[in-house]
C-alpha cells in the first residue's frame, strides 16, 4: 500500500517537473516582452504556431529533427521578433508604466496574420511530426515517461539556463533586467531603449518559437493552434511575478503540480482542470499581485527585520 | 451648431425605429446585428473608456444574460421579462469579481479579467444544469423577429444616451478623473474603488440585457458562442478602433467592425484572406492612428482648417 | 465638441452602400445553394474536407449538365461561405444567405454546435436545409425544414458496443467487462458517452463503467488524465475526441505503456493523419464511423477510383458525407421538378437514393429529418493495414481480440 502510495507520489512529482519545462518557456517569452516593454504580447499563440510549423517544415524538407531544428528555430525567431519590433515598435513601447492598449490589439493582428498565412502555406488539415522515439518511452525512478516529454525537459532548461546566464553576466542582460526592473531609472542612466526593446521582442519571439517547436514533437497542430497555451502562459508569468527567469519557472511549477496533483489525489473531474487554473490566477492575483517573488520579498523583509 | 448634432441624432433614431416598414429583412438582420455590437461596445466603454479599466471578461456578462433568459424561457418565464432578472445577476456577478480585480491595476488587471472569463466558459461547458458543452435551445414559438428588432434598437439607443449621460456626469468626471491619475483622484477624495465598481455594474447590466436579446434572437446559446475569449476581443476591439472614451467612437468601431466582418465573410472570393484583411486592418490602424477613427477624423478637420485659414497655422490642431 | 459634419453623413451613406453590396439579383435559370462551414478556427480541418467534397460534388453535376428540372437543365451555384467556427457567425451568415442571395436550399455545415445555431434558421424563412455533418440528436425532430445525413452520435457508440458484445459472445473477450470510458467535453462527446451508459445500462452482466471522464478541447498535457485511467484499471478503453487530441493522447497513452483488451477513439483511428502522426500505435485500433472505402458496394469502388483521380487521396468518410449530401438534395430537387421550397421540402422527406454511397445502400431520412443508416467498425491492423469488420456481412477481414499484448 505504502509503496503504491510513494510510487503515485513520485509519478505525480516526475510529471509535474516534466511539464513545468515546457510550461515555463512558453510562458517566459511572454514575460520578457512585458517586462521591458510593458505590452501582452496577444501574438504569442500565433509565434508558438508558427513556430511547430516551421519545425514541422524543416522535418518534413530536409529531414531535421525536431529538436536539433531548435539550432535553426531559435534564432530564425529571434531575427523574426526583431523585424516584428522594427515594423511596429514604435507603437509597441508604452510611455511611462502604463500598458498600451493599442500594442495589445496591434499584436492580435499580427496573430491573425500569421494564422492566415499558415492556413495558406499549410491549410488546415492536421499536421505532426513521428520521429523514431515519438512514442517511446524510458523509467525514471519506476514510472514511465516519454522520451519527447524528457527531450522537452531538457530542452527547456537548457535554453532557460542559457538566457539566465546571459541576463546575469552580459552588459545586455543586465541592460534587460535593470529596465524589467525599474524602467525610468535604467532610461535616465543611459540604456538604449530602443535597442533593449528590440532585443527583448526578439527573446521573447524566440522563446515562444522554442515552445511552439517542441510542442509540435509532443502533440499534433492547426493554424488556429496556440489559444489554449497562450491562456496557461498568462496564469504563470502572474503567478511567477513577471519579472524573473526563476520566477516564471516557479509558477510554471506550481501550475503542472495543482494539475497533476488535482487529478491523482482528488475526483474534481478532469474537464474542470482550466477552470481551477484560472480560478487560481485570480486568487494569486488578488492575494499576491506581486506573484510569488513578491510573497519570497515579504519573507525575506521580515527576516531581516528580525 | 448644438442643434445640428441633436437633429442628426433624432433622425437616426427616426430612422432605425421606422426601418422595418420600408427596409427588407436583409438588411434589418444587419441592423439588429451593428445594433447588438454597437450596445456592447458603448457599454464597455463606460468602464474601459471612461475610467480606462481594460477587461478582456466581458463575453461572462453577456452568457450570464443569455443563460439567465435562455433557463427561465425554458422554465415557461416569458422572455422578455427575464431581462432585468439578468441585468441584476450580471452587475453583481461584476461586483463579486470586481471587489478583489479592481484592486489590482494596468495588464494585472486585465489578465485577470481574462482569468475570470475563461474560468466562467469553462464551468458552464462542465456543469449540467446550464445544458453543458451542448448549449440550450430557446422553446420553440417564442421568435418574433419585430419584437427582437424593436428591443434591440431601444437598447442600443438608451446605452448611447445613457453613456452621454455618465460622461457628463459627477459620476463620469470622477472615471475620468481615475483614469488619468488614479493616485491623484484619491488623493482629492475620491474613493477610486466604489466608482470603478459602479461603472462596472452599469456595464455589465447593459452587456447582459443583450445577451438576453442575443439568446432570445439566436434561439440557441453555447458556452463556444456567448462565454468565447473572442466575443470578449471584439468587443474591446469596436471601441478602440472607433476612438476609446468617447462617445461616437464606440458606435464607429461597431459600425465598421461588424459590418466589415460579416461582408467579408459573405464575399466568397474574399473568405480565404479574411484573417489578412482584418488583422491587416488592425495593425494597420493602430500603427498609424491608436486612436481609432475619431483620430482621423480629427487629423482631417484639422488638416482642412489649416487649408481655410492658412494663416492660423498649427493653433488648431483639434 | 464634436458637431454633424460632412464626414458624419458620408461615412454613412458609404455605410448604407456598404449594406446593399451582396443583395445578388435573383434569376431563376440556376439553382442557388448556400452553404456554410468553418474554414477557419478550431473545426477548420474537417470543415475544409466538407469544402473540397462539396464543391467536387456540384462541380460533377454541373459538368453533366446540371439538374434535370421538369425538363429544364439548371445548374448549381454555389456559394460556400466560412463562419470561422463561431456559432453566431453560422447563424448570421446563414440568414444573410437565405434573405440576401434568395438561395433554394441550404447546405449546413460541420460540427454540432454550428449546425445547431444555423439550423434555427431555415424554419423562420421555409427553406429547405440539409446537413452533412452533425449527427447531435437535439437538432433534429424540431422543424420540418431540417434534415441531416449524419446518423446520430449516440448510434455510433451504440454500434461500438454491439460489435463489443458480439466479441464476447464469439468468445473472444470475457464478460463481465469494466469500461474505462474518456470523451471530449462537447456535445459530440456527451451524445457518444450517453450511447455507452445506455447500452451498459441495458446489460449489467457483462459491462460497468470504472471510470467517466471528460476533458477540454486541445488540452496540453494528458498525462494527469491518463493517470486516472490507468488507475481505474478497466478492461475496454473507450474515448470520444478529435483528431488533435486523438493524436496527442494516444501517443502519451502509448508511451505510459498502457493496456486493455480493447481500444477506440470513437470515430477516430481510420484517419490517415493519424495513421501519419502515430505510425504503430495506432495498430488494433477499432473506430466507428459513418463511412469507409472499404464497403464492397460497386457505387464505393466507383466513387473511391473518381475521388482518387480527382484529388490525388483516398476519401474519407467526411468526404463521403459531404458528397452524399449534395447528391440527395440534387436528387430531391430533380423529383420536386421545381424550385419551390416546399416541393423541394418534400422532396428531401420522401427520397429514397438506392445507389448511395453510404453503408446500407440506401439513403432516406426519418421523421425527425436525420439519416438513420447502419455504422461500420474498422480496425486497424499491423503495417497501415485497415479491415472493415462489421457490420459482418461486408467484413474484409476478422477482428483481431483481445489486442496482442
Amino acid at each position: 500500500m505504502r509503496s503504491t502510495l510513494m510510487q503515485q507520489f513520485v509519478s505525480v512529482a516526475l510529471n509535474s517537473l516534466l511539464a513545468a519545462g515546457l510550461y515555463a518557456t512558453m510562458a517566459y517569452g511572454l514575460a520578457v516582452i512585458y517586462g521591458v516593454m510593458r505590452i501582452i504580447n496577444l501574438a504569442h499563440a500565433g509565434v508558438m504556431m508558427l513556430g511547430a510549423y516551421v519545425t514541422y517544415a524543416l522535418f518534413t524538407r530536409f529531414a531535421i529533427d525536431p529538436f536539433l531544428g531548435l539550432v535553426i528555430v531559435a534564432p530564425l525567431f529571434f531575427l523574426f521578433g526583431v523585424l516584428l519590433y522594427k515594423l511596429f515598435g514604435r507603437r509597441m513601447a508604452a510611455p511611462g508604466n502604463a500598458p498600451s492598449i493599442e500594442s495589445l490589439l496591434l499584436l492580435f493582428g499580427v496573430w491573425l496574420v500569421l494564422q492566415n498565412t499558415a492556413y495558406v502555406i499549410w491549410t488546415g488539415d492536421t499536421q505532426s511530426i513521428l520521429t523514431s522515439y515519438t512514442l517511446k518511452s524510458m523509467e525514471i525512478a519506476g514510472v514511465r515517461v516519454g522520451l519527447p516529454s524528457v527531450f522537452v525537459f531538457l530542452a527547456s532548461v537548457a535554453s532557460l539556463v542559457f538566457l539566465n546566464v546571459l541576463l546575469k553576466r552580459t552588459y545586455l542582460g543586465k541592460a534587460i533586467r535593470a529596465v524589467t526592473q525599474n524602467r525610468d531609472a535604467a532610461l535616465l542612466s543611459g540604456v538604449n531603449a530602443d535597442r533593449i526593446s528590440a532585443i527583448a521582442f526578439g527573446i521573447g519571439t524566440a522563446f515562444a518559437g522554442i515552445a511552439g517547436a517542441m510542442l509540435s514533437s509532443l502533440m499534433a497542430f492547426t493554424p488556429d493552434f496556440g489559444r489554449s497555451f497562450l491562456l496557461k502562459s498568462f496564469c504563470i508569468i502572474v503567478l511567477g511575478g513577471m519579472e524573473s527567469v526563476t520566477g516564471v519557472a516557479a509558477g510554471a511549477l506550481v501550475l503542472a503540480i495543482l494539475e497533476n496533483g488535482l487529478a491523482a489525489y482528488t475526483s474534481v473531474p478532469t474537464s474542470l482542470q482550466d477552470a481551477v487554473s484560472f480560478a487560481l490566477l485570480f486568487v494569486a492575483l488578488v492575494v499576491l499581485p506581486r506573484g510569488l517573488p513578491g510573497l519570497l520579498a515579504v519573507f525575506e523583509r521580515r527576516r531581516a527585520a528580525q | 451648431m448644438k442643434f445640428v448634432r441633436y437633429a442628426f441624432c433624432l433622425a437616426s433614431a427616426l430612422f432605425v425605429l421606422s426601418a422595418p416598414f420600408f427596409l427588407e429583412r436583409g438588411t434589418l438582420n444587419d441592423l439588429w446585428n451593428l445594433a447588438l455590437a454597437v450596445t456592447l461596445a458603448s457599454a464597455w466603454n463606460i468602464l474601459g473608456g471612461f475610467a480606462g479599466q481594460v477587461s478582456l471578461g466581458y463575453s461572462a456578462f453577456l452568457g450570464i444574460g443569455a443563460y439567465t433568459t435562455a433557463l427561465l424561457s425554458l422554465r415557461g418565464v416569458d422572455p422578455f421579462l427575464t431581462l432585468p432578472l439578468a441585468a441584476v445577476l450580471a452587475a453583481l456577478f461584476s461586483v463579486a469579481i470586481g471587489l478583489p480585480a479592481f484592486r489590482l491595476r494596468g495588464p494585472y488587471f486585465t489578465i485577470a479579467t481574462i482569468g475570470v472569463g475563461e474560468a466562467v466558459r469553462v464551468c458552464a461547458a462542465s456543469v449540467s444544469f446550464t445544458g453543458g458543452s451542448s448549449g440550450l435551445r430557446m422553446p420553440a414559438g417564442s421568435f418574433d423577429f419585430n419584437h427582437n428588432y424593436f428591443s434591440m434598437m431601444i437598447l442600443a439607443i438608451l446605452t448611447i444616451a445613457l453613456a452621454a449621460y455618465v460622461k457628463k456626469s459627477a459620476f463620469g468626471r470622477a472615471l475620468a478623473a481615475i483614469r488619468q491619475d488614479i493616485d491623484a483622484a484619491e488623493a482629492l477624495g475620491i474613493n477610486s474603488t466604489r466608482f470603478k465598481l459602479a461603472a462596472h455594474a452599469l456595464s455589465a447590466a447593459v452587456v447582459a440585457v443583450a445577451g438576453s436579446l442575443y439568446a432570445i434572437n439566436f434561439q440557441y446559446i453555447a458556452p463556444g458562442s456567448v462565454f468565447d475569449f473572442q466575443l470578449s476581443l471584439n468587443i474591446v476591439l469596436m471601441p478602440i478602433i472607433g476612438g476609446v472614451g468617447t462617445l461616437v467612437g464606440p458606435v464607429l468601431g461597431a459600425l465598421i467592425v461588424s459590418t466589415l466582418q460579416i461582408k467579408l465573410l459573405s464575399m466568397p472570393m474574399l473568405r480565404d484572406s479574411f484573417l489578412f484583411i482584418y488583422g491587416g486592418l488592425l495593425i494597420f490602424l493602430m500603427l498609424f492612428e491608436p486612436k481609432g477613427v475619431m483620430g482621423i477624423r480629427d487629423r482631417v478637420i484639422a488638416f482642412f482648417r489649416r487649408i481655410a485659414r492658412p494663416r492660423t497655422g498649427s493653433a488648431d490642431a483639434a | 465638441m464634436h458637431r454633424a459634419r460632412p464626414w458624419q453623413v458620408i461615412l454613412l451613406a458609404g455605410f448604407a452602400i456598404a449594406m446593399t453590396v451582396g443583395s445578388a439579383l435573383a434569376a431563376d435559370d440556376e439553382i442557388r445553394v448556400g452553404a456554410v462551414l468553418p474554414l477557419t478556427g478550431k473545426e477548420s480541418k474537417i470543415g475544409g474536407a466538407y469544402k473540397l467534397a462539396t464543391e467536387y460534388a456540384v462541380k460533377e453535376i454541373n459538368d453533366a449538365g446540371g439538374i434535370d428540372v421538369h425538363g429544364k437543365k439548371l445548374k448549381i451555384n454555389l456559394t460556400l461561405l466560412d463562419d470561422t467556427s463561431d456559432a453566431a457567425k453560422s447563424a448570421q451568415l446563414t440568414e444573410q444567405l437565405i434573405v440576401q442571395q434568395k438561395v433554394h436550399a441550404v447546405i449546413g455545415g460541420y460540427g454540432s454546435q454550428l449546425v445547431q445555431a444555423e439550423s434555427v434558421v431555415p424554419e423562420r424563412y421555409g427553406v429547405p436545409y440539409i446537413s452533412g455533418g452533425a449527427g447531435a440528436s437535439a437538432i433534429y425532430g424540431r422543424s420540418k425544414w431540417v434534415f441531416g445525413t449524419l446518423s446520430p452520435v449516440e448510434n455510433l457508440a451504440q454500434t461500438q458496443m454491439d460489435f463489443l458484445t458480439d466479441l464476447v459472445n464469439a468468445g473472444k473477450l470475457k464478460a463481465p467487462l469494466k469500461i474505462s470510458l474518456v470523451r471530449e467535453n462537447t456535445e459530440h462527446g456527451r451524445d457518444f458517452a450517453k450511447g455507452v451508459e445506455e447500452f451498459v445500462k441495458t446489460h449489467p452482466k457483462m459491462y460497468s463503467i470504472v471510470l467517466n471522464e471528460s476533458f477540454e478541447l486541445y488540452a496540453p498535457d494528458f498525462k494527469p488524465l491518463l493517470g486516472r485511467v490507468q488507475q481505474a484499471k478497466g478492461d475496454i478503453f473507450m474515448c470520444d475526441a478529435h483528431l488533435e487530441d486523438y493524436i496527442a493522447m494516444q501517443r502519451t497513452y502509448t508511451q505510459m505503456g498502457l493496456y486493455h483488451q480493447m481500444v477506440t477513439y470513437g470515430a477516430r483511428g481510420a484517419d490517415e493523419a493519424g495513421r501519419k502522426a502515430l505510425g504503430a500505435a495506432t495498430d488494433y485500433i477499432f473506430a466507428s464511423g459513418w463511412w469507409s472505402d472499404l464497403l464492397p458496394y460497386p457505387q464505393v469502388k466507383a466513387f473511391n477510383t473518381k475521388w482518387k483521380a480527382a484529388n490525388g487521396t483516398m476519401p474519407q468518410w467526411y468526404h463521403a458525407c459531404a458528397y452524399e449530401t449534395v447528391r440527395a438534395l440534387a436528387a430531391a430537387i430533380h423529383k420536386a421538378g421545381s424550385l419551390n421550397p416546399e416541393a423541394i421540402r418534400s422532396a428531401i422527406a420522401t427520397i429514397e437514393l438506392k445507389d448511395s454511397i453510404l453503408p446500407g445502400g440506401v439513403l432516406k431520412f426519418s421523421k425527425t429529418g436525420e439519416a438513420v443508416l447502419p455504422f461500420v467498425v474498422t480496425q486497424n491492423k499491423p503495417d497501415g493495414k485497415l479491415d472493415l469488420v462489421w457490420p459482418k456481412a461486408d467484413k474484409t477481414g476478422p477482428p483481431v481480440a483481445p489486442i496482442p499484448h
